[in-house]
């Protein structure tokens, strides 16, 4: 199994590459140049590693489920505490990287788009610390469900751009952050959030997010004198399953489960599950599969979670499905808040919309596990962001 | 010979230059789209672009968006508009006409586009996919159509030679960095660039990307062969499109001609 993707023309077996307007071409060259000269360079990465540290609060604790392992008693049911970083997600390990590459770049105007608000304000926070002017891209429909983040980012002295286009969600604030970025093309650095968008990105992306993976190897040798047996995280673009799965990606025995948006439930077409439900297309500079109708128009999605509601994926992720190297499945909105409340009520921890769809499929995957295995969930964040949206859905009067 | 270079081979015997106009198919509707054809063409207009609208066109500003978004609220999709264009020939066997959209509407419909030939496409221009790749590894395979690659202010020297290579008809210069019906228009830059990439092929430059007014037009057509225009038409016929009266649109497409050099 290969894990050294993607290709020099960025692509992962027939998915990834850069498609994109020419007046991009020359911006992603110069990111992709840039990187290839940092990524093993000593200086930068003490400086990525000493931020992680300090700044972040890494490495993140991989801390033992008792109650959740007692509830299925079967295999032991670890968590990736992403969510205790800084600014409560695993969001935060992608931008702390790139903002090096745009100051190593000399750029002075950083750019991004945001859905759930976890990037927009794991964007703002790193802007904030250089001094850099930030401009957040985000769907009217996500600064309405997600005001609490909206609030944090202007805060943090960004400026939020609210995208009317479209479904006024993820993809058309991504589609605005393109085109302002063909626009300011020189002086200015697009911070993409996920493992998506034109080659180099889902790269970049993943690799600043791996070192979640390369923790857990060594917390799981430390804590159960083994590699886990499976693991388990929430797929919107891809980002953190892609950070916990790479480092995997050559031991075989680990099996890595990806956890889409069911929705209204996958047969309702009311959704945000491209590889569960999908064909592959081109969206947003890269080749993966996509939610499209016949006419190669992209679909609605629906899902509760501002950061899963997506029609595309991360490439990496569409061949590690044709590998079947990964499994991808689906959970509902309804099966989502039921383990939203199963992991308040039995672990103390309040989970990102997100990442109860990680949670949400222990109910199928444990039945079929044993004593002495071993699962690992990444809690790529936490839930406070989301609590206007419970009380929302759950109509309560607080 | 093909149509594009046929017309453009006309054009420079008579001394001028060519007049290349966008619409949207199916704003506000594909009947209406027919009818525009025709009267661009009456009005001035020498080459035919015809946007296949996306749901994600993110090269596009908002008054071209908005033509996508009500064209889709139609149900338009590329096999109409090819049909449209087959309707079109009927009437006119002269005039080209180049598809232009997003790869993934040409990748849904490529079996279609590589017959589109016969009912009368020229030439297809993939606005998001870079000009150095060839569209045919990705089975958009026709040798009877003009593959038309754009070319912006940032792309480097030894991309645009790979770029010429892969190209037919003409080069599409983006004349900013931006997306269409931005306005700033660098004419220092533009005349380098374009002389640029003249000094080293004979296929024809355009120059198009947030042209709007008589000056802008009289300017880049004096260095290119000619100009591209497409928001301002676009906002007109969708200004006019409720009492479908499109004088104002024949009228400025007119005076643009008027004032190309
Ligand atoms: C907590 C959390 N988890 C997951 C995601 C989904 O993104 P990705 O699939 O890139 O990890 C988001 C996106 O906003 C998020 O905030």
């Amino acid at each position: 199994m290969k894990d050294n993707l993607p290709d020099k023309d960025g692509f992962f077996g027939e998915y990834g590459g850069k498609f994109v307007p020419e007046t991009l071409m020359y911006a992603l060259n110069e990111l992709e140049q840039t990187y290839k000269t940092l990524k093993d360079n000593n200086d930068f990465n003490a400086e990525f590693h000493k931020d992680l540290a300090e700044f972040v609060g890494r490495p993140s604790p991989l801390y033992f489920a008792k109650r959740l392992t007692e509830h299925y008693s079967t295999a032991s049911i670890w968590l990736k505490r992403e969510d205790l970083n800084h600014t409560g997600a695993h969001k935060i390990n992608n931008t702390v990287g790139q903002i090096l590459l745009a100051k190593y770049m000399g750029k002075k105007r950083i750019i991004a788009e945001t859905g759930a608000g976890q990037h927009g304000v794991a964007t703002a926070t790193v802007a904030a610390r250089l001094g850099l002017d930030c401009h957040i891209y985000m769907g009217s429909e996500d600064v309405r469900r997600q005001s609490l983040n909206v609030y944090r980012m202007k805060l943090l002295g960004a400026e939020v751009h609210e995208v009317n286009s479209g479904s006024a969600t993820l993809k058309d604030a991504l589609n605005e952050a393109l085109r302002d970025w063909v626009t300011n093309i020189e002086d200015t650095y697009y911070i993409i959030g996920s493992v998506t968008g034109p080659h180099p990105y889902p790269m970049i992306v993943r690799d600043f997010n791996a070192v979640v993976g390369y923790e857990l190897i060594e917390q799981s040798q430390e804590s159960f004198g083994r590699m886990p047996d499976s693991i388990i995280a929430c797929v919107g673009g891809g980002s953190n399953a892609m950070g916990i799965f790479y480092p995997f990606i050559k031991m075989k025995d680990v099996e890595l489960i990806g956890v889409e948006a069911a929705g209204k439930g996958i047969e309702t077409g009311e959704h945000a599950a491209p590889l569960n439900d999908g064909t592959p297309g081109v969206l947003h500079g890269a080749k993966s599969y996509l939610m499209q109708d016949e006419d190669g128009q992209v679909r609605g999605t629906a899902s509760i979670s501002a950061g899963l509601d997506y029609p595309g994926v991360g490439p990496e992720h569409s061949w590690l499905k044709d590998m079947k190297r990964a499994k991808y499945v689906a959970v509902s909105d309804d099966e989502v808040m039921k383990a939203f409340h199963m992991v308040n009520q039995m672990e103390g921890i309040l989970p990102a919309l997100e990442t109860a769809h990680a949670f949400a499929y222990l109910d199928e995957l444990m039945p079929n596990m044993n004593q002495g295995q071993h699962v690992v969930i990444n809690v790529s964040g936490r839930g406070d962001k989301d609590l206007n949206s419970v009380v929302e859905i759950e109509d309560i009067q607080l | 010979m093909k149509r594009i270079e046929k017309r453009l081979a006309e054009l420079s015997k008579n001394n001028s230059k060519a007049f290349v106009g966008y619409i949207v198919a199916g704003d506000p509707d594909l009947e209406t789209s027919l009818d525009l054809m025709h009267l661009s063409v009456d009005s001035g207009i020498d080459i035919l672009e015809i946007g296949v609208p996306f749901t994600d066109p993110i090269a596009e500003g908002p008054t071209i968006q908005q033509a996508h978004d009500r064209s889709l609220e139609n149900d338009t999709n590329l096999q109409k508009i090819i049909e449209l264009v087959g309707r079109f020939r009927k009437k006119d066997n002269e005039t080209p006409i180049i598809l232009m959209g997003y790869i993934n509407n040409f990748l849904t419909y490529k079996d279609l586009i590589n017959s589109s030939h016969k009912v009368g496409v020229d030439g297809v221009l993939v606005v998001d996919i870079p000009g150095e790749l060839s569209l045919k590894a990705y089975g958009i395979d026709n040798e009877d159509l003009d593959i038309i690659s754009l070319i912006s202010p940032t792309t480097s020297k030894d991309r645009i030679q790979e770029i010429i290579s892969n190209s037919s008809g003409f080069i599409y210069y983006v004349t900013l960095r931006g997306v269409t019906g931005s306005s700033h228009l660098d004419e220092k830059e533009i005349e380098k660039n374009i002389d640029y990439i003249k000094s080293i092929t004979t296929t024809p430059v355009m120059a198009g990307f947030g042209i709007k007014s008589k000056d802008d037009v009289q300017l880049l057509s004096s260095f290119s062969d000619g100009v591209v225009i497409g928001s301002s038409i676009v906002e007109l016929i969708h200004k006019n499109s409720e009492n479908k009266d499109f004088r104002e649109v024949s009228d400025y497409i007119s005076s643009m001609k008027d004032a190309i050099r």
